[in-house]
């Protein structure tokens, strides 16, 4: 691999092996994820599939692939992701719209089916957006401050991928894109008054689609749920109000582990979105920071690794695939407290999911091999 | 080109990242977590709580009622419910199911089917309280078929073991096994206990989740009563108003209680027809069962007669009808007299046959009238124009002083649901001039005033007993599920009447009702009995329809000596004309049987006069073996006649036979060889002949007669009953035992 890629020019570096506390952030964060995504289908899969081990079985089983995935990319040289760069981008740009030809689950195409196994186009998308600007900032870094190089290749592509991902629909994704785009181009050294514009345009924006009724019903429903989700206890609130059961009686200690009553079919999907209500409720208020400082620690360090990776591509692309792990960890919980208006975002490493986690642990590989590779600094 | 951070602008843009990330990001939903699991969790929790669990009750068991003797009159058992969970039966299974359960459970085909396939649901219930016997063959089948569905819950059911016995006075519980009628709806919550709960997790489809969740709190049994009811004295009587309700046609029931006059406590509490509290709903009177079965099942008719009966039947109406006492009351006016002093034993009364109330003509029971008469005859006779003086002698303040004071006034407050108040004048309703003469003249011999038979015998066993006046009482004891005492009801004197010498002057003027008077069909050897007929007109009623109809009563008290029990027996429109319908004639003789019957048990001592002791039956010893003479003159010695048969050497056999009671001067035949042995005799049919007749024609037939009822002596003597039917082939020298009773005592109120 070195071969391939051991060109000259790239500055001097130091090689050594993976940050082992980024590994073992990532292996706790692995083995506490299986554990509470098991207690919290146990129920569901028994009332549903007659089997409790219905899930585990299947997350265990892409845990492992998706721990030799991580091993794989671990080792290869990050590099070669400059190839792909672009290619990923048209990937995700086809599946995109590939989606809408696929059946729909409850009303959204946000997942492409080969036999029986499905993945989000949403969640590549996402992959190949911080791989594309890691790869264009890496490049035109100097034209950064620029209008044409720093901001507009990065503003057509996010609204393209935010365009196709939108309609499926999947605001959730959409706003991860937004803010995953959002993060990639500030740390990349963008003026901050783009930032303002930006702001400005996505409130005018809000403002007009505000002025279209259907939008608006729905988007004042929804906010009037999001701070009363008691006023449909049974419908639109349900599974905020249902979650929030959970949370509340975990109190500080919480029920034990496999304990949660909540998740004997109150909360819908237990092993999904709102796996993070049932750790709650388990694990008490102690459990539930514990796992939030788990991802707190992993994301600093990602961060440390993009601070200290051998050269710009690596520091956007740790950035970036860290960020996104951040990101969808606070909106997960945020959504789970009713911190924010309910939307479907999984959390990463607890979220049932064989795909996304060997996904997860894919991209986690490639950090591993940034951290690698650390840039030389002079005393 | 050695790549460098480019100064601190992108370390700086990273740590700002990392800042809004963790701290920011992560620090809110922290924040937000605090709020909702430390300080509003109990919200949430107690939401979450509500939505979790079920609540289960167990049934506590429901405690027994004893007789005074710890015979058990109310239990409860363990019964089954059977269950089926359709969704887990397969239409195969189904089938299976209807086939087995049918033939177990008894019921139709059809019905388990579509019990079986009722797909939707886990909780069919098929049949309530089956037995041990019967769950076990359900279960026993499932588990030999493999079908999981079928399950049993358990549940209690009362049984009355005694049947009917008592059941006015036990009522009866309901199907969720609550107190419905009597004692059982009075001592509910002593009986009941306290319902356990399970307290289960349940998911969102309703189910039960694994039992780590279980909380279990154990249900407290219910509490056992123990009542004063005896019930051998109670189903004496019950036997005794059977055969009367029928006998005389009784249409409105007829009523019975036994007191302990000393305590107030009840031995013995009837109301004839009954009911079977293990099927209350059932009716028990034939007659009415008939006229129901004619009716339209489904026509509101029905179910308006249907639910009229059950009420009736379910009615005590022992405390719940009042009725005007009749002469029963003179008991108490003679002893409110004879306390204040308005009249004196040796004062003397003259009846012409009437006595006149202002411009009002009241006439006498006897119209002749009964002459000059002592304060004790006037009783015997039960005299009204005599009582009319007492009462007004007594007069209107007074009269109402002791009414109240003897507790007529107020229901008595006996331990038993729907007591009936009195209807009564108010002291100045007796004393308005208008009325007055009308309304205390009548009082004073038991008219124009109604009282329960409770009030009445507690009123008459206070007048007896001293002066006491109890609290009529049926639970003389409260025992814990294990039997311990959790209560002892001692009996509860409220106050002194009467004075002790004016209530034994009333008892000595009672028992020769008894053995002079109106009251002599009561009478039994042996026993001081006193009491007072009670005969009552239905004016009302006459009033509305033309037609009369009366209620018979009489109560007794026993031993006169020493009073300690008393009798109230009551018969409501018996199906007489007036010329048969008295107290003396049909309720007196139901007393005195009762008596005769339970004194024995209740360890009351025979104590014979002179005259009785002539009549005190002989125990016969055992002459088989012995030389004809020497038996014979063994006998004679003992007081009996005997008469030697046949021509053997030794006797071989004796009737009566040696172990038998026979009445004194009874003819004893020995037989001295097999021949004389076959020798057998008709008895004759004795009924309405007179004593003296009826003994004749029993000794001319060879046989023995022992005397029941008034005796012989008594001119107004009649055989009323024997024991062995005219016609029938016996022994020579069977004892025939013969009642009699008074003919003549037809006209005394």
């Amino acid at each position: 691999m070195s071969l391939l890629f051991g060109d000259k020019k790239r500055p001097q570096y130091a090689k050594g092996g993976v940050d082992l506390t980024f590994l073992l952030f990532v292996l706790v964060l692995l083995v506490f994820g299986l554990v509470m995504m098991f207690s919290a289908s146990y129920a569901y899969a028994y009332y549903y599939d007659g089997n409790s081990f219905h899930y585990i079985t299947r997350q265990l089983i892409f845990a492992i692939m998706g721990l030799g995935a991580m091993a794989f990319f671990a080792s290869w040289d990050y590099h070669i992701w400059h190839r792909f760069a672009w290619l990923s981008l048209a990937v995700s740009v086809v599946l995109l719209i590939l989606v809408f030809t696929q059946p729909s689950v409850n009303d959204a195409h946000r997942w492409i089916w080969i036999g029986s196994q499905s993945f989000q186009p949403s969640e590549i998308a996402k992959f190949s957006l911080v791989l594309v600007f890691a790869h264009m900032i890496s490049i035109n870094y100097d034209k950064m401050k620029t209008f044409r190089y720093g901001i507009l290749p990065f503003g057509v592509i996010l609204v393209l991928l935010a365009g196709l991902i939108m309609p499926e629909p999947h605001l959730s994704a959409t706003v991860l894109v937004v803010l995953l785009g959002a993060v990639m181009i500030f740390v990349g050294g963008a003026s901050l008054k783009w930032f303002g514009l930006a702001a400005l345009g996505g409130g005018a924006l809000a403002g007009v689609a505000m002025m279209i009724p259907a939008i608006r019903d729905r988007a004042m429903y929804r906010i009037e749920i999001w701070l009363d989700p008691f006023l449909d206890p049974q419908g639109a609130g349900f599974q905020t109000v249902q979650s929030l059961y959970a949370i509340g009686s975990g109190g500080l200690l919480g029920a034990g582990i496999g304990n949660s009553r909540q998740k004997y079919l109150f909360l819908p999907e237990p092993q999904n979105d709102f796996v993070f209500a049932v750790v709650c409720e388990e694990l008490g208020f102690v459990g539930a920071v514990l796992v939030i400082l788990f991802f707190a620690l992993l994301v600093w360090r990602g961060l440390m690794i993009a601070v200290k990776a051998r050269d710009r591509f690596g520091t956007m692309l740790a950035t970036g695939l860290t960020a996104q792990v951040g990101l969808q960890a606070v909106l997960n919980v945020a959504v789970v407290t009713n911190s924010i208006p309910n939307t479907g975002i999984s959390l990463p490493f607890f979220s049932y999911g064989g795909t996304s986690l060997m996904m997860l642990l894919a991209q986690m590989g490639i950090i591993l091999s940034i951290s690698r590779q650390t840039a030389l600094e002079k005393e | 080109m050695m790549f460098k951070l480019s100064g601190n602008s992108t370390r700086f843009r990273l740590i700002v990242v990392g800042v809004l990330l963790t701290v920011v990001g992560f620090g809110w939903v922290i924040r937000n977590l605090y709020q909702i699991q430390l300080v509003n969790g109990d919200f949430y929790q107690q939401r979450a709580v509500a939505q979790q669990l079920r609540t289960t009750s167990i049934n506590a068991n429901r405690g027994a009622i004893y007789d005074t003797n710890m015979n058990k009159l109310a239990v409860s058992a363990t019964v089954w419910t059977v269950l089926f969970s359709p969704a887990d039966i397969t239409d195969a299974e189904a089938e299976v199911l209807a086939d087995g359960m049918s033939e177990i459970l008894g019921v139709d085909r059809e019905f388990i089917i579509e019990k079986a396939k009722n797909k939707k649901n886990y909780y069919q219930v098929v049949k309530r309280k089956v037995d041990k016997e019967v769950a076990d063959q359900v279960i026993e089948f499932a588990s030999k078929n493999g079908i999981k569905g079928v399950s049993l819950e358990e549940d209690t059911k009362r049984y009355y073991p005694y049947g009917s016995l008592a059941s006015t006075v036990l009522g009866f519980v309901n199907g969720e096994n609550q107190g419905a009628y009597g004692l059982e709806a009075y001592y509910n919550n002593t009986l009941s206990g306290t319902p356990g709960r399970v307290v289960s997790a349940k998911n969102a489809w309703g189910n039960d989740m694994s039992f780590q969740y279980q909380d279990m709190y154990q249900p407290q049994d219910g509490n056992s009563i123990v009542l004063t009811i005896d019930q051998t004295v109670q189903s004496v009587m019950e036997r005794h108003l059977r055969t009367a309700v029928i006998e005389h046609g009784v249409r409105n029931r007829a009523a019975a209680i036994f007191m302990d006059v000393n305590t107030g406590a009840i031995l013995g509490m009837v109301t004839m027809p009954d009911f079977d509290p293990n099927n209350p709903n059932e009716i028990a009177d034939a007659a009415t069962k008939a006229e129901l079965d004619a009716m339209d099942q489904d026509s509101e008719e029905y179910q308006q007669r249907l639910f009229e009966a059950q009420t009736e039947q379910w009615n005590n109406k022992c405390i719940s009808e009042p009725n005007e006492p009749g002469s029963v009351f003179k008991i108490i006016t003679l002893s409110s007299a004879l306390e204040t002093g308005s009249v004196e034993p040796e004062d003397h009364f003259y009846c012409p046959g009437y006595h006149m109330v202002g411009s009002i003509r009241k006439s006498c029971w006897k119209t002749a009238g009964h002459g000059d008469q002592t304060l004790t005859q006037a009783v015997e006779n039960s005299c009204n124009p005599a009582f009319m003086m007492i009462g007004q002698a007594l007069g209107a303040h007074n009269f109402y002083q002791y009414f109240a004071s003897f507790g007529l006034t107020q229901p008595t407050g006996i331990s038993l649901p729907g007591e009936a108040g009195s209807i009564y004048h108010s002291e100045e309703a007796l004393a308005n001039p208008l009325d007055y003469e009308n309304s205390l003249t009548s009082c004073s011999f038991g008219q124009t005033f109604k009282v329960t038979p409770i009030q009445l015998i507690t009123a008459v066993s206070a007048a007896v007993n001293g002066g006491y006046l109890y609290q009529p009482y049926l639970v003389k004891q409260v025992l814990d599920s294990q039997g311990n005492v959790v209560e002892n009801i001692e009996p509860q004197m409220k106050r002194q009447v009467i004075s002790e010498e004016t209530s034994a002057e009333v008892a000595k003027m009672l028992e020769s009702v008894v053995v002079n008077g109106s009251g002599r069909n009561a009478y039994i050897p042996g026993y001081r009995i006193g009491g007072k007929t009670g005969t009552s007109e239905k004016i009302d009623l006459y009033n509305q329809t033309g037609e009369m109809r009366y209620i018979l009563s009489f109560t007794g008290v026993a031993p006169m000596d020493d009073p300690q029990y008393a009798c109230l027996v009551l018969l409501d429109e018996p199906d007489l004309d007036s010329a048969n319908a008295y107290g003396s004639t049909i309720a007196a003789p139901i007393v005195g049987s009762i008596f005769s019957e339970v004194l024995p048990y209740l360890g009351v001592e025979k104590v014979y006069n002179e005259r009785e002791l002539e009549q005190a039956d002989v125990y016969l010893d055992n002459q088989v073996g012995k030389g004809p003479h020497a038996a014979q003159s063994a006998l004679t010695q003992k007081g009996l006649n005997s008469e030697i048969l046949g021509a053997g050497g030794t006797v071989v056999a004796q009737v009566p036979e040696a172990g038998t009671k026979v009445p004194p001067g009874s003819t004893v035949m020995l037989f001295t060889d097999e021949a004389s042995q076959s020798e057998q005799v008709v008895v004759p049919d004795v009924r309405g002949k007179s004593g003296l007749a009826a003994n004749q024609m029993i000794l001319n037939a060879g046989l023995n007669i022992r005397v029941t009822g008034v005796g012989v002596e008594n001119q107004y003597a009649v055989a009323a009953k024997q024991d062995i039917a005219g016609g029938t082939k016996v022994p020579r020298g069977t004892v025939i035992t013969v009642d009699f009773a008074n003919s003549s005592m037809q006209n005394i109120y």
